[in-house]
C-alpha cells in the first residue's frame, strides 16, 4: 500500500541536516498556529466580568402597600421589577419576587443569631421598616419554595428543605435559612437590592450583586 | 465496477480488512452491546442533526421552536421522541457493555487504555445527557438544570468558575442556552466521534477479548462477517423498534415554558441521575453537623471517586486472571454498587411522585402544579399518570350528567391529590368516589372544600394524612358549589346538587 522508496536512502549530511530544520520548522509552524487559535477562543468562552455594584430596584406604590399586608405569620409576596441583561437581548426589566414577612429586630435575632453575630453577620439590616423581605431562592440549590399556609412553612419543591416565617430552616437538605435581602427607604422611596448568594453553603458568599 | 473503484479509492479492500476479524469462540450476542451503542449514537447524530434544521437556542425562541418541532413540522414529534429515547436507549447500552467489559475483566492487560477511552465516552454521553435537557427551556428544563449548574458551582475551589463558565455569567440567562446548545451539538458529539475512533482502533489492535476465562485467545475463532455482524445487527434492529414503539406510543413531553418566578413546579431528573438525587434527598435527613460534608461528597466527590476508580481499576485490580471465581473483590463491589443505584432510582422515584402530589397542595398553585405533572407521562408511576389524564379537564370518569364546570374546576384543583377518577391516593389522600362523607351532609362538604382540612382521617377503613388546603379565596363560591355538585354525582356517587347559595350561607 505504502509507497515508501525515499526512505530507503538516509541521505548526505547536509539533507539530513535539513530534515531535522524542517521537522523541526513544522512543528513551530503548527505551534504558533495552535496558540493563535487557542488564545482568542479560550477568551471568548470565558465570560467577561459583570460589574457588581450595589443597584437598588423600587418598589412601585402598590407594590409598598403590597408589603406592608405581610404580617407576622402571614408572609406576603411582592413582585418588582430588577433591571437585568439578557445577553444579547440586552438590558430590560425582568419581573421578580421577594418574600416579605413582618418581624422586629428582637424576634429575628432571637431566630436567627448566626445573621447579626459572628462570622456570617449581614453586612446590613435584616429587618427594616418592620419587615424582612427573603430572597425567593431556596439556599440549598436554588430552586424557588413557595409559602404553605396550612403549615405555616415554606416549602421547596425540589429536595424538601422546609423553613418557617422567619426563614429558620426546620427540615430538608439546606445548610443555612433563607437569605434576608437588602430592604430600605431611601428619601420616602422603599427600595430592594438583588443579591444571589452561593448555593448549599451554610456562610452567606455573595455570587451576584444587582 | 468495484474493481475500477478499489484501483482508484482502495475502498473494497479496506472495507474486507474491516469486515475480516476473528470473534474468539465464535460470534454471540454477549459481544454485541457496544455495538448497540454505537448504533444508538448513529441514531443520535441522525436525529440531532434534523432537530438542529428547527431549533433555536435563545430565552424567546428555545421552548418555542421545541413547540412548533412538535406542533407543526411534520413527523416532528417524532423525530423529538427519537432523540429523547435514543439518548435513554444510548445511556442503557453503555450502561450494560460497561457492566459486561467490567464482569468478564476484559479491561485487564493490555487493554488498559481501551477502557479508559470507553470511561472517558461514558463520561461524555453523561455530559450529552445533562446539556440536552436544558434546551426545550420549558419549565422542567429550567429547574432540573438551575439544580445542576449549582451542584457544579458548589464544588471546592473550581466551583465558582465553573458555575460562571457554565451559565457565561452570572445568572442563567440567553447566553447559558447557547453555551449548553454549543456544548451538546458540536463540542461533546465532536469529542464523542474522536473517541469512539479511538475506542475502536485500539479494540482491532488489541483484538476481541473474548469470555471471561484465561484460555480465551486459544479459543476457535468464528467469523465477524457475516456471523457477528448479523448479531450486532438483530440487537441493534431490536433496539430501534423500542425506541420507535417508545416514541410512537410515549413521545416526549414539553412542559409550560421556562418561568424563573414559578415556585411550586416539581421538577424530574432524567432516570439515569435519579440515583445521584435520591442522594440529595437522604443527606437532607442526617444529622445537621455532617450535612454539609454528605451532601458536597453525594453530589460532586463521590461521583468524581467513582470516575477516577473507574479510570484507575486496570492498575489497581492487577490480577492477571480473568476467571470470575478469582476476582471476588471487583465482582462483589460491582453488584453492591449496582443494588445501591437501582435501590436508589427506585426511592427517588417515588420521592418525584409524592413532592408532586404533596406541592399540589398548595392552594393558589395547584392548578398550574398539576398540569406540570401532565409533562410526565413518561414516568414509570401510574400516579403521575393519573394525575396528567386528570390535568387535561376531561377527568376519566366523568359520567354524562356532572356538571361540566364542576368538572373543569375539579380536573384543575383537585384531580392532582384525589385522583382523575376520585381513588385518591392510599395514606395520603381520601378517594372521593363512594366516601359516604362526599355524598353526606352538604354543610359538612362545603366546610372542608372551604376551610381545609388537617390531620389523620378515616374512610371507609382506611387512614389519610394528607392535608387539604382551604379553598375559599382561591375559588369563588360558584365554583366552590360547580366542583361539590361534581363531586358528589361522579363516578359511582349519586348524590344531589349543590347551589351557590348554600356555599355562601356556609361561608358566613
Amino acid at each position: 500500500m505504502a509507497h515508501a522508496e525515499a526512505y530507503k536512502d538516509p541521505g548526505t549530511p547536509q539533507e539530513q541536516s535539513r530534515r531535522t530544520f524542517m521537522a523541526q520548522a513544522t512543528i513551530a509552524l503548527g505551534g504558533v498556529i495552535g496558540i493563535s487559535l487557542a488564545i482568542p477562543l479560550i477568551t471568548s468562552v470565558v465570560p467577561s466580568a459583570d460589574a457588581s455594584n450595589q443597584q437598588w430596584s423600587p418598589l412601585t406604590p402598590d407594590e409598598v402597600s403590597m408589603l406592608k399586608k405581610a404580617t407576622d405569620n402571614t408572609p406576603v409576596k411582592v413582585t418588582f421589577d430588577v433591571h437585568e441583561t439578557n445577553g444579547y437581548f440586552g438590558a430590560s426589566d425582568e419581573e421578580q419576587f421577594v418574600w416579605a414577612v413582618r418581624a422586629t429586630d428582637a424576634q429575628m435575632e432571637k431566630a436567627r443569631p448566626e445573621l447579626f453575630n459572628g462570622p456570617d453577620k449581614l453586612a446590613y439590616p435584616v429587618v427594616n421598616m418592620g419587615f424582612t423581605v427573603f430572597s425567593p431562592l431556596c439556599p440549598h440549590l436554588g430552586c424557588r419554595y413557595s409559602y404553605n399556609e396550612a403549615q405555616k412553612l415554606f416549602l421547596c419543591p425540589c429536595h424538601g428543605s422546609q423553613y418557617n416565617i422567619l426563614g429558620v430552616h426546620e427540615a430538608g437538605p439546606a445548610l443555612r435559612g433563607l437569605d434576608p435581602l437588602p430592604l430600605r427607604d431611601y428619601q420616602g422611596k422603599v427600595q430592594v437590592s438583588w443579591i444571589l448568594y452561593q448555593a448549599n453553603t451554610p456562610a452567606h458568599v455573595v455570587i451576584q450583586v444587582g | 465496477m468495484l474493481t475500477w473503484l478499489d484501483q482508484r479509492t482502495g475502498i473494497v479492500t479496506a472495507t474486507k480488512d474491516f469486515l475480516t476479524e476473528d470473534v474468539p469462540g465464535g460470534a454471540s450476542y454477549w459481544y454485541a452491546f457496544g455495538s448497540a451503542t454505537l448504533f444508538a449514537m448513529i441514531l443520535q447524530i441522525a436525529t440531532g442533526i434534523f432537530l438542529c434544521f428547527y431549533y433555536a437556542p435563545s430565552t424567546s425562541t428555545a421552548w418555542e421552536s421545541t413547540k412548533y418541532i412538535i406542533e407543526k413540522v411534520p413527523a416532528g414529534h417524532f423525530v423529538l421522541s427519537l432523540h429523547y429515547w435514543g439518548a435513554s436507549a444510548m445511556i442503557a447500552l453503555m450502561a450494560m457493555h460497561l457492566l459486561q467489559v467490567l464482569l468478564w475483566g476484559a479491561y485487564k492487560k493490555p487493554r488498559e487504555l481501551q477502557w479508559i477511552v470507553g470511561v472517558l465516552l461514558f463520561v461524555v454521553t453523561l455530559v450529552l445527557g445533562l446539556t440536552g435537557y436544558l434546551l426545550p427551556w420549558d419549565l422542567n428544563a429550567l429547574l432540573a438544570s438551575t439544580v445542576a449548574i449549582r451542584i457544579a458551582g458548589n464544588a471546592p475551589i473550581l466551583g465558582p468558575a465553573v458555575l460562571h463558565l457554565l451559565q457565561d455569567g452570572d445568572g442563567i440567562t440567553t447566553l447559558t442556552i447557547n453555551r449548553f446548545f454549543g456544548i451538546h451539538v458540536w463540542l461533546m458529539p465532536a469529542a464523542l466521534v474522536g473517541l469512539v475512533a479511538a475506542h475502536l482502533s485500539i479494540f482491532r489492535w488489541n483484538g476481541p477479548a473474548g469470555p471471561p476465562i484465561d484460555e480465551a485467545p486459544k479459543l476457535k475463532p468464528g467469523r465477524f462477517w457475516p456471523e457477528q455482524m448479523f448479531m450486532d445487527t438483530a440487537l441493534s434492529f431490536g433496539i430501534f423498534v423500542l425506541i420507535v414503539a417508545l416514541s410512537t406510543f410515549s413521545p416526549v413531553p414539553l412542559d409550560d415554558k421556562a418561568d424563573p418566578n414559578n415556585s411550586t413546579f416539581v421538577p424530574y431528573p432524567a432516570w439515569y441521575f435519579i440515583a445521584l438525587y435520591a442522594l440529595v434527598d437522604i443527606v437532607g435527613s442526617l444529622p445537621a453537623w455532617m450535612v454539609q460534608a454528605a451532601s458536597l461528597f453525594a453530589t460532586i466527590i463521590g461521583p468524581t471517586l467513582l470516575i477516577v476508580l473507574l479510570v484507575a481499576l486496570p492498575f489497581i485490580d492487577r490480577n492477571p486472571s480473568r476467571r470470575l471465581s478469582r476476582r471476588p473483590w471487583v465482582l462483589g463491589l460491582t453488584a453492591l454498587t449496582m443494588v445501591a443505584a437501582i435501590g436508589l432510582s427506585w426511592y427517588g422515584q417515588n420521592n418525584v411522585v409524592q413532592g408532586q402530589l404533596a406541592h399540589n397542595l398548595i392552594g393558589p398553585g395547584a392548578a398550574a402544579a398539576s398540569s406540570a405533572v401532565g409533562g410526565q407521562t413518561t414516568a414509570t408511576s401510574t400516579a403521575a399518570v393519573q394525575t396528567a389524564t386528570a390535568a387535561s379537564g376531561s377527568g376519566g370518569g366523568a359520567p354524562a350528567g356532572g356538571s361540566a364546570a364542576g368538572a373543569t374546576v375539579y380536573g384543575s384543583n383537585c384531580a392532582g391529590c384525589h385522583g382523575a377518577t376520585g381513588q385518591g391516593q392510599p395514606g395520603i389522600f381520601p378517594p372521593l368516589d363512594g366516601n359516604p362523607v362526599v355524598t353526606g351532609d352538604k354543610k359538612a362538604v362545603i366546610g372542608i372544600v372551604n376551610n381545609g382540612l388537617n390531620g389523620k382521617i378515616e374512610v371507609k377503613g382506611a387512614s389519610y394524612s394528607g392535608q387539604m388546603p382551604a379553598w375559599k379565596g382561591t375559588l369563588t363560591d360558584k365554583q366552590i358549589a360547580d366542583v361539590i355538585t361534581y363531586i358528589r354525582s361522579a363516578w359511582t356517587n349519586k348524590g344531589d346538587a349543590v347551589t351557590e347559595a348554600e356555599v355562601k350561607a356556609a361561608v358566613k
